[in-house]
């Protein structure tokens, strides 16, 4: 790494003025408070997000439709009508809440707030103020999506059941002409405005306020993945915002963007949507990316390998990230020549992914690896994440995409790189930092619980679901057909299993908060060389009060 | 060393209610909105209270968290480094507007040039469906009247254009300490902007096609649309730096407030000036 | 070691379908019924030899690197950070296996997407070449339309017209939705597969499939077809297929639809030609239910095994 030769005054960094518990937590303008208030709030989504997926194999479980009319109004078969809609409801939510409201703010809000500034040897992010709306913004349009969850969708019954993805006609007026959708619409505006702003913040931040000596080439690989996903953020989601304003006005203003009846074109929304969507999933991996870098050569002792490669893998990553929309859409009728362009394009992405792949494992190699909490999850990430990379190598070449779209192989693909992706680097994160977030010390034990709890019951989860999409099991079914019994019951065990992994997760939040056990400034030892462990955790209120110089030699 | 004593150029801001009174109201807003349009929580659609409630406070929180700015940059707080800060900020939020315009020109390419392509696959053998054939099958749509790109389009361009040099000429004299030569500048600008948004207006009420109900109404009216929005935000921006100079603010070496507004106003201009050519003026030449 | 590789990969999918349905417990895809599928089939296994080489490889070395260099092993980190060798390998290792799995990509895609033209396929007369069937293209295309509502399908066929000029269509509903008073599943009706009035279609024809919607987007497919094309409102999308074996398939709507998206399965029944001539000759007197029960015992071909079957 860059930065192991650091001079630092620690000098005066006792020094804290916090202010009152309200102004602190309400109307704060410090990083790190925002950044604990993002963790806080992502929890919270998560909870009720994983809840929503908990239903999901819960129905699934067994064929036919039972458990989800225990949800709903009715007797009979009013209740398994409903159940339906429910049904539909619950992945629709499912997915806005993980990807909006738990990934994002967990990832970007929580750790990118925490870290960034830390990293990069700043005091606080370049516009603090700004920082806090970001935060207050996503919170407000949790509650509008909350509340859509209640009013009336259309006349199947409360919330919105389109998929997150929002198709038109059947999240226009045809499908959905109540107000839970426009609630949905406003609920992304909002926390579209939300990221934007954040997303400049991070550039501002990273661009303009680096430590003296921090050279470009010299900065952090997680302030490099941040700085990324801050550009694919800011140039993403205007784009959703005009697609969901055509949409908006379209169900309210009788405009004919999407209205087949008009002339409208449904599948222009889906291109609209993809190039935003398809940088929206690397908006969620990639700050996992810079993480499980740091954490690998933390825990390896030794410099991360090709540190030149890993950050410019993540900018051609971001790149091609904006030109390969269309894979999501090979079977809406495209036509065929560009269809072949969006292969060969989206395969190009497999050479940069690879790259950090094995530059990881490169970084372990000749180390002195110890197998703490945040070892395991990274070393998990970088196995899980290449299964669920060489399923996305398969779903790229269009001719067998088209029996695999929109079926359980496309669930498992995404779940791989996401849930035991993403999540797996945010999991990873959270231990990696918690002492320095909380200023206590995580039981090891339990720790390592969760972690193998977890690893065992998710691949229990989703690596079934390969088998069912070959198969040609479609997604978004609330009832699968005769066929698809076994796996789903199998998958549906796995929730299960994961279900006491969470439980150990919250055991080891508490025991820790408990126990009290004290902090040190680093616990990783030679190994952890980036800036924010030569604070004391947690970190002062307002740390760098004297900006830390990073010596010129120490680069790669 | 001292304790506590700050060493660095950058802005610590003080805690602020602004940002959670802004989404209080912004989440009121929206929902007001969905109120307005569909009727929630019992209330009847059309119900304008809360929207308005919800606009007011978004409106009152902005004039509280600008006027802040406004009293830490008198106060000092905008060093060098800080105004290098607002500079990317400003940079960075014209490139997601102008992605956010990137929606708009893809819709309308899409209609003006893939109708032959939309209308080789169209249905048309199915009832439901045969009539809206009609409805995009040409560009522009048979039926709709298009407007002349060489009568009040292009003294729009005109006057946009010539705002653009009058924004410029004030910048320069407040560069150069001439006060009332920026106030006069800014005076012309602010004026050029509402001439805009009133022949726009007129342009409206001339149109040959609506907003809803046909294809091209919909293209054409977001994009324009949009644009006049930010004309009109562009136009209270310099507004308020109009006042802020008649106050006594800004002075020859810092004047961020005005530069961004003056950005501002050049992107908009530059939107124009796309949406003049591929919206009005190629259209009419190639497709008659 | 190459068999046992094969029927790792591709699972269960050995041989001809009959009656191609999910098989409980099944690892990997349906058995192909056309050629389209039985190139994915292999396309599919091609595939998944290099990516269970790269999933082995990475999970050896990550293996091997726990062993070889943890804290107790090698307690002296060493300090490299470069290998200019190692890192060309691993990005021009990646292009070589992309390229090769471009190669029968590619083809396979154009394959299944471009229309074939059967005109020239019937003049080439070539047997031997598995991608075409000369004897079928003499006979030219057979179009069904495909029409996805809110939540059934109905089929057009458009070579079929009455007096009155109007073409042959009738709506396929679903046996099952999930509710109480659902009919008992069975064998010949599958639980949320089966349909009251199925797509039937002639075995040994070039089948010109067009689909398209009246309300939301829905998405026909049949798996083991290889098949799967959106429909979408206002839209005429169009795929085509070339079933050699007389038999039932199943497939399932793959675009969310609302409610019951889950109960609007596909349907589609391949007899041989001159069965197929009575039910349509049925269908277009009007007599649906007679012209199911027509259809309801799938005929044996006269000629002998198709292709696919000798196959095995």
């Amino acid at each position: 790494m860059p930065m192991d030769e650091i001079t630092l005054d620690q000098a005066g960094q006792e020094h804290d003025h916090k202010p009152g518990f309200f102004t602190r937590w309400f109307f704060s303008t410090n990083h790190k408070d925002i950044g604990t208030l993002y963790l806080i709030f992502a929890l919270i989504a998560g909870i009720i997000g994983y809840a929503l997926s908990g239903l999901i194999r819960w129905e699934l479980a067994e064929p036919g439709i039972g458990p989800l009319t225990m949800f709903v109004a009715g007797e009979g078969d009013a209740a398994v009508e409903a159940a339906k809609h429910f049904y539909n409801t619950v992945i629709t939510y499912h997915g806005l809440i993980m990807i909006f409201f738990m990934v994002m703010p967990a990832l970007i809000g929580g750790f990118g707030n925490w870290f960034v500034p830390l990293m990069i040897g700043a005091p606080d992010m370049a516009f603090p103020r700004m920082n806090n709306i970001s935060f207050w913004l996503t919170a407000a349009a949790f509650i509008l999506l909350m509340i859509s969850m209640f009013v009336p969708g259309g006349s199947a019954g409360n919330g919105f059941g389109g998929g997150w993805v929002l198709y038109p006609p059947l999240s226009g007026l045809k499908g959905h002409p109540g107000p839970a959708m426009d609630l949905v619409i406003l609920s992304l505006h909002t926390a579209g405005i939300a990221s934007i702003l954040g997303a400049i913040n991070f550039i501002v931040t990273i661009l303009n306020m680096r430590a003296p000596g921090m050279t470009i080439h010299k900065m952090p690989l997680f302030a490099w993945s941040m700085l990324i996903t801050a550009i694919l953020l800011l140039l993403a989601l205007p784009v959703l915002a005009g697609a969901l304003t055509m949409l908006l006005t379209d169900r309210n203003f009788g405009s004919q963007f999407f209205v087949p009846e008009g002339g409208g074109d449904p599948v222009m929304f889906q291109h609209l949507f993809w190039f935003f969507g398809h940088p929206e999933v690397y908006i969620m991996i990639l700050p996992a990316f810079g993480i499980i870098s740091h954490i690998v050569s933390t825990f390896s002792r030794k410099p991360i390998f090709g540190y030149l490669g890993m950050a410019y893998a993540m900018v051609a990553i971001g790149f091609i990230g904006f030109i390969v929309w269309a894979h999501h859409m090979y079977t809406v009728g495209m036509n065929l020549d560009l269809k072949a362009y969006f292969v060969a394009a989206t395969m190009v992405i497999a050479v940069p992914t690879g790259i950090k792949i094995f530059s990881w494992i490169a970084t372990m190699w000749g180390g002195s690896i110890e197998f703490k909490v945040p070892m395991l999850w990274a070393i998990g990430f970088i196995f899980l994440f290449t299964i669920g990379g060489v399923t996305g190598v398969m779903l790229a070449n269009a001719g067998i995409d088209h029996i695999l779209h929109d079926t359980y192989y496309v669930v498992a693909h995404f779940h791989y790189v996401l849930s035991l992706g993403a999540v797996f680097g945010l999991f990873a994160a959270w231990y990696y930092w918690f002492e320095k977030m909380f200023g206590v010390k995580y039981n090891e034990r339990i720790g390592q619980v969760h972690f193998w709890l977890m690893f065992v019951g998710s691949n229990v989860i989703f690596f079934p679901q390969h088998f069912l999409g070959l198969h040609g099991a479609p997604r978004r079914y609330v009832d699968m057909a005769e066929g698809f019994q076994m796996w789903n019951a199998v998958s549906s065990w796995g929730y299960v299993i994961t279900l006491v992994a969470t439980a150990v997760f919250f055991v080891g939040l508490v025991e820790a908060m408990v126990r009290r056990r004290k902090a040190e400034a680093n616990p990783w030892g030679e190994g952890a060389t980036t800036l924010e462990w030569t604070l004391s955790s947690p970190p002062p209120f307002h740390q760098f009060n004297t900006l830390p110089v990073v010596k010129s030699e120490g680069g790669h | 060393m001292a304790h506590g004593e700050v060493k660095h150029d950058y802005h610590l801001v003080n805690p602020s209610p602004w940002p959670l009174l802004g989404s209080l109201f912004v989440a009121v807003l929206a929902l007001g909105f969905v109120t307005y349009t569909k009727g929630l929580f019992g209330l009847e659609p059309g119900t304008m209270w809360l929207m308005g409630l919800g606009l007011l406070g978004v409106m009152y929180v902005m004039f509280g968290w600008w006027r802040d700015v406004v009293k830490e940059s008198r106060a000092g707080d905008h060093t060098p480094v800080v105004q290098i800060g607002l500079r990317y900020g400003m940079i960075l939020f014209i490139l997601s507007e102008v992605m956010f315009f990137v929606a708009w020109f893809w819709g309308f390419f899409e209609f003006a040039i893939f109708w032959p392509e939309r209308t080789a696959t169209w249905d048309a053998a199915n009832p439901i469906y045969a009539d809206s054939l009609s409805r995009f099958a040409d560009w522009p749509p048979a039926g709709v009247e298009t407007f002349d790109p060489f009568h009040l389009p292009l003294i729009n361009t005109l006057v946009l254009l010539l705002s653009g040099t009058t924004v410029t000429w004030a910048h320069h004299a407040l560069q150069h300490g001439d006060r009332s030569g920026a106030r006069n500048g800014l005076i012309l600008t602010v004026v050029l902007g509402m001439l805009f948004t009133a022949l726009q207006v007129l342009e409206y009420s001339h149109a040959g096609f609506t907003y809803d109900g046909t294809l091209y109404g919909s293209a054409f009216y977001m994009a324009t649309g949009f644009h006049g929005a930010h004309v009109v935000i562009g136009t209270i921006f310099l507004a308020v730096c109009l006042i802020r100079l008649m106050v006594g603010g800004f002075t020859p070496q810092k004047h961020f407030g005005f530069e961004a507004a003056a950005w501002y106003w050049h992107f908009v201009d530059v939107v124009w000036l796309f949406l003049f050519a591929f919206v009005y003026v190629v259209p009419y030449l190639v497709l008659g | 070691m190459r068999a046992l590789l094969t029927l790792l990969l591709t699972g269960l999918a050995a041989g001809t379908a009959h009656a191609a349905r999910p098989e409980e417990g099944a690892l990997g895809l349906q058995p192909a019924a056309t050629r389209i599928m039985e190139r994915l089939h292999f396309f599919h296994g091609f595939v998944m030899v290099f990516l269970t080489a790269v999933v082995i490889l990475v999970l050896g070395l990550l293996v091997w690197v726990m062993v070889r260099y943890n804290r107790k092993s090698n307690d002296e980190p060493r300090r490299f950070s470069h290998n200019t060798l190692v890192e060309v390998v691993w990005t021009v290792v990646p292009v070589v296996i992309l390229v090769l799995i471009a190669i029968p990509s590619f083809p396979n895609l154009y394959y299944q997407d471009a229309e074939p033209d059967l005109d020239k396929i019937a003049q080439s007369g070539d047997l031997d070449d598995p991608n075409v069937y000369p004897e079928a293209a003499e006979k030219g295309w057979l179009t069904v339309k495909a029409q996805g509502n809110q939540w059934n399908w109905t089929y057009q066929y458009p070579d079929f017209v009455d007096d009155a000029g109007y073409a042959m269509e009738f709506v396929s509903n679903p046996l099952h939705v999930g509710l109480s008073d659902d009919p008992a599943h069975t064998q010949d009706a599958p639980r949320n597969l089966a349909v009251d009035y199925p797509m039937v279609v002639p075995a040994n024809r070039y089948i010109r499939y067009q689909t398209t919607a009246s309300d939301v987007i829905h998405s026909w497919t049949v798996p083991s077809f290889g098949v799967k094309t959106d429909a979408i409102p206002g839209k005429l999308n169009q795929g085509w297929f070339l079933v050699e074996e007389p038999g039932v398939y199943y497939g399932q709507c793959s675009e969310l639809c609302g409610v019951n998206h889950a109960f609007m399965p596909i349907e589609v029944r391949v007899v041989p030609e001159d069965q197929f001539d009575r039910w349509a000759e049925t269908m277009m007197e009007g007599d649906y239910d007679a012209a199911a029960e027509i259809v309801a015992e799938i005929e044996p071909l006269d000629e002998e095994a198709t292709r696919l079957a000798a196959a095995q």
